[in-house]
């Protein structure tokens, strides 16, 4: 039987990962599916392509991806607003109690769920558990021919065969502006940087800040009321708002 | 030197005298002859651990957005927008990401190449002898049977060989690719020039607007300047200081851009002229008054039999759009029928009932580029069809090549690779060996856009009048050479006229030459006094552009005045109208890019192959499923493709992307899918453009299935594969 200070850990909890820090604001009404942002992460991510027997297998490494549904039939047939997924940094995953490496666990300090590559052995218990379905799996050592691995991103890992990985908020880019404002004593601005699909959304669809600071543009658009979280039902404190189309 | 003369005074006494030495020569440090080297021999510019960013503009298609490409240790890393270039403002589309992809490509032209044309068998050369093989070609042959075709970018080289072109009498070049074919730019001038008497690219201002009509257009994929009108789109359909706008769609098969529509209207191929001038009459009637002679001869209950569009959604649509803020676009098939140049000027037209012309909202002429003084657009496909068959008549004796791959681009009854067989000598410039560097004599390869200089006008979707520049990011990563540098000296060597047509020691200082005259002007992004500073800002900055607007109102006075012709167009024989379109995704040139294979199509999800589209219903009828290789046969030629059943297509239409069925270009483009130009015929529409969408095809069962690789669940669109218990 609960007593009365272990509900007020677990409310205390809670209201911790509801809060969370890093955030996104996606507006599916002009989102056009151009696949941008799925480009954009994968230059910056140092993702890997499959190729075509593989990604006809269902193991293509997007960290984020354009989902599209169809209603009705022709001729009433209706595309559904083009919904960009990827990992929704939960504030209480789903994902991380059931790894047995510790390889996916919560930062304490930037309120995101961490994938720790060198961790990882390949279970894929996180991936099943996931109900977004945003994390893939290196099922191989996938061959990047010379001179391609030139283009790496120096500032993120390259991974192996038999590691998970999903979208990280660009964690790469959030702990080089907070070095910069550190180096400069300042806080980190909002707007100073933003993660590789936002930055290139030509349709300026994504937006990403602190959620934290109720002043940040991701923090108004976020309090609109048309709002919604995915699967906000499991309890997972999602830190993703979508704007549906329409 | 006594003892009270310290290290530190040492070094005081030396740097006056260095700032002496300096100011005597009237050079600062950067003109001493020797330099401190380093141990690890580092690219300029470059410091361990440290990014550079250079602004460059982007050669993935021609319409110039401006790129900050992030280096580190002289690799480039990330391409990202340039922030303050007026026509991307910081955004890229999914191709301008994947441009690295192409600079780094395992499988491009490393070295200047000779081979047998056809043979994928070649010896490299060395540029001594490439440069003096160019200087033959000019001095060998008249200047008439000398020929540059060229793709439409970079706008630096073609004005380059344009001057050439004036000064020795050798044939101005010619520009074609196949995105241009595809947009139907020559109908879209011809249209311009029809109606408001003066041709150019129309602009069309979809954020000021309240509702769009859209013809066909697919100006969220790759029309002219996608990211530019993406950012319109947004601006349509932002609510916060107005209501959200309305986009409807008139085409037969959903595009991407369809897809964001709030309204699909499946009309049958060929039909959009009528359709316009239908609503173009029913809205004017809803007003009242006299009608026009444009919408006076259309009959809205023909049109209504004639398109499958009901005439209750005519007279709705016809209201909606007079009632408001309203704008209509030409584009995208329906231009590429025989009817295309009616479609163009009826669907123009129709922006006279609200009569946005010239206004927020509404359609204008796209502004002129700084250094250009008429619009230039690129060669029709009957243009380049003349072309051809000059090359196939042994006019040309010498063929250039640069930046367009026309074996693979134009329709195979255009049958370029047999007229190059008319050519004595083909010298390609080519960065990838591609299906027309194939059966070349000689590979020149010119440096990766992103290793190249230049500049780019911005033909259409900025209001400003921008001038992209371009900058090396990197150096060179193989044994490549700017084609500037190639021509200059192989001028100098091959003498005569050639040697004092172009009096520029490099591709720079030519560069600076066109630059020269931006100085004079007022109103620009920047101004210097010398050519070197202005020069140095139009590479920081990534270009220069006017700070004002310079969209032209066209002259309407007379558009309600035409004979707007509404009639249906003909198609060469088959059972299906084919709807060919343009990959959103991978474009004319994206094939060899892995990144961009492997993205996923936005409307059907599909990668790495080519896929037929048929309606499910249809499907049915001919007992093919999902993945079945099929034969699609038009009276042209034939190709395989595997179905895909598309629920936003009408049944008596299906569509392939174009794209893929390369042949050569490097290994992860080569073999794969197949390309629709192949059921291309060579009519022409009025303005010169070819009838792509012109064609009806017959579908034929193979027997065979192939797999495509696609995101969405293969459980198929509605869950059919799961089987009947699920139903």
């Amino acid at each position: 039987m609960a007593t009365v200070s272990d509900l007020k850990i677990t409310e205390l909890k809670l209201s911790e990962a509801e809060g969370g820090k890093w955030g996104m604001v996606i507006d599916q009404d002009i989102c056009t599916g151009c696949q941008a942002c799925v480009a954009a992460c994968a230059m910056e991510n140092n993702i890997p392509f499959v190729g075509d027997e593989d990604s006809g297998y269902g193991r293509s490494m997007h960290w984020i991806r354009i989902e599209r549904f169809w209603e009705g039939e022709y001729p009433e047939v209706k595309m559904t607003p083009n919904q960009p997924m990827l990992c929704q940094q939960c504030g209480s995953a789903t994902c991380e109690p059931v790894c047995p490496a510790f390889a996916t666990v919560h930062s304490q300090a930037e309120q995101l769920n961490l994938q720790v590559y060198n961790r990882c052995v390949g279970t894929r218990y996180c991936a099943n558990n996931c109900p977004y379905q945003v994390r893939s799996f290196n099922w191989r050592d996938y061959q990047r021919p010379e001179p391609l691995p030139n283009q790496f991103n120096p500032d993120v890992t390259v991974r192996r065969r038999g590691v998970m990985e999903k979208c990280t908020f660009c964690i790469q880019r959030i702990h080089k502006a907070q070095d910069k404002a550190k180096s400069e004593g300042r806080e980190v601005v909002d707007g100073e940087f933003t993660a590789a699909c936002a930055q290139a959304c030509p349709a300026n669809a994504i937006t990403f800040g602190r959620i934290d600071d109720p002043e940040s543009l991701v923090s108004q658009l976020s309090k609109q009321a048309h709002g919604v979280k995915h699967l906000e039902e499991l309890g997972t404190f999602p830190h993703i708002t979508y704007f549906k189309g329409g | 030197m006594s003892e009270q003369f310290s290290r530190r005074d040492f070094l005081k006494l030396a740097g006056v005298g260095a700032a002496t030495t300096a100011i005597l020569t009237g050079c600062g440090p950067a003109s001493r002859y020797v330099k401190r080297e380093p141990y690890m021999q580092m690219p300029e510019y470059n410091y361990n651990g440290q990014s550079t960013y250079y602004a460059t503009t982007c050669r993935e298609c021609a319409a110039g957005c401006g790129l900050v490409v992030r280096t580190i240790q002289g690799r480039a890393i990330k391409t990202e927008g340039n922030a303050s270039n007026p026509l991307n403002l910081g955004k890229t589309c999914a191709r301008g990401q994947a441009t690295l992809h192409g600079l780094y490509n395992p499988d491009r032209v490393t070295d200047p190449i000779k081979r047998a044309r056809g043979n994928t068998a070649y010896f490299n050369v060395d540029w001594d002898s490439a440069t003096q093989t160019v200087a033959d070609a000019l001095k060998n042959y008249k200047p008439e049977e000398i020929a540059f075709l060229m793709g439409t970018a970079p706008d630096h080289l073609f004005d380059f060989v344009s001057d050439l072109a004036a000064a020795t009498g050798i044939n101005a070049p010619v520009r074609f690719g196949a995105l241009s074919m595809f947009e139907a730019r020559a109908t879209l001038s011809k249209a311009a020039e029809n109606l408001f008497g003066k041709a150019g690219l129309p602009f069309f201002d979809i954020g000021g607007a309240q509702v769009v009509f859209s013809f066909g257009s697919n100006f969220l994929e790759t029309w002219l300047s996608p990211v530019s009108y993406t950012r319109g789109f947004v601006g349509l359909r932002e609510a916060k200081t107005k209501k959200r706008g309305y986009l409807v769609q008139f085409e037969s098969r959903m595009s991407q851009t369809g897809g964001k529509a709030d309204e699909w209207i499946p009309l049958k191929p060929g039909t959009e002229a009528l359709v316009a001038l239908a609503i173009g009459r029913l809205a004017l009637e809803s007003r009242g008054g006299a009608l026009p002679r444009a919408f006076a001869d259309v009959d809205p209950a023909d049109a209504a039999a004639k398109s499958g569009v009901s005439l209750e959604t005519l007279e709705r649509l016809a209201v909606m759009f007079a009632s408001t803020a309203s704008l209509a676009i030409p584009g995208g098939p329906s231009l590429g029928r025989s009817n295309g140049l009616a479609v163009a000027e009826a669907v123009l037209a129709l922006n006279a009932v609200p009569d946005n012309f010239g206004k927020p909202g509404g359609v204008y002429l796209s502004a002129l580029a700084p250094n250009e003084t008429e619009y230039h657009r690129p060669a029709s496909t009957q243009e380049m069809q003349e072309f051809v068959q000059k090359m196939a008549d042994g006019k040309f004796k010498v063929l250039f090549i640069h930046g367009v791959n026309p074996v693979f681009e134009l329709p195979r009854s255009i049958d370029f690779k047999a007229a190059l067989s008319g050519v004595e000598q083909v010298i390609s410039f080519a960065t990838f060996p591609d299906e027309t560097a194939l059966e070349a004599d000689y590979v020149f390869p010119d440096h990766h856009g992103l290793e190249s200089w230049g500049y780019q006008r911005v033909a259409t979707g900025s209001a400003q009048p921008v001038l992209s520049g371009a900058q090396p990011v990197v150096s060179p990563f193989y044994n490549t050479r700017a084609t500037i540098d190639v021509l200059l000296a192989a001028a100098q060597l091959a003498g005569g006229e050639f040697a004092t047509a172009m009096p520029f020691k490099d591709e720079v200082e030519f560069l600076h030459s066109k630059l020269v005259p931006l100085m004079e002007e007022t109103g620009g992004s920047f101004a210097a006094v010398d050519i070197n500073t202005f020069a140095a800002y139009f590479q920081q900055h990534g270009g220069w552009w006017k700070l004002a607007g310079a969209l032209e109102a066209p002259d309407t006075a007379d558009v309600l005045n035409h004979d707007l012709n509404g009639e249906e167009p003909e198609f060469a024989e088959g059972e299906f109208f084919l709807v060919p379109f343009v990959s959103p995704t991978l474009a004319e040139a994206g094939a060899n890019k892995p990144w961009l294979q492997e993205l996923p199509d936005p409307t059907t999800t599909v990668m790495w192959s080519t896929w037929v589209e048929i309606n499910p219903e249809t499907a049915h009828e001919l007992g093919v499923e999902n993945e079945d290789l099929v034969k699609i046969v038009s009276e042209f030629g034939e190709i395989e493709a595997a179905v895909y059943k598309y629920p936003a297509i009408r049944p008596d239409t299906i569509a392939v992307p174009f794209g893929q069925g390369h042949t050569a270009y490097g290994r992860y483009a080569e073999n794969r899918g197949a390309n629709p130009a192949d059921l291309f015929g060579s009519q022409m529409n009025e303005a010169g453009d070819l009838t792509f969408a012109g064609v009806k095809v017959k579908i034929e069962k193979t027997g065979k299935k192939l797999p495509i690789p696609r995101l969405e669940s293969i459980m198929g669109v509605y869950g059919e594969a799961l089987g009947k218990e699920h139903e």
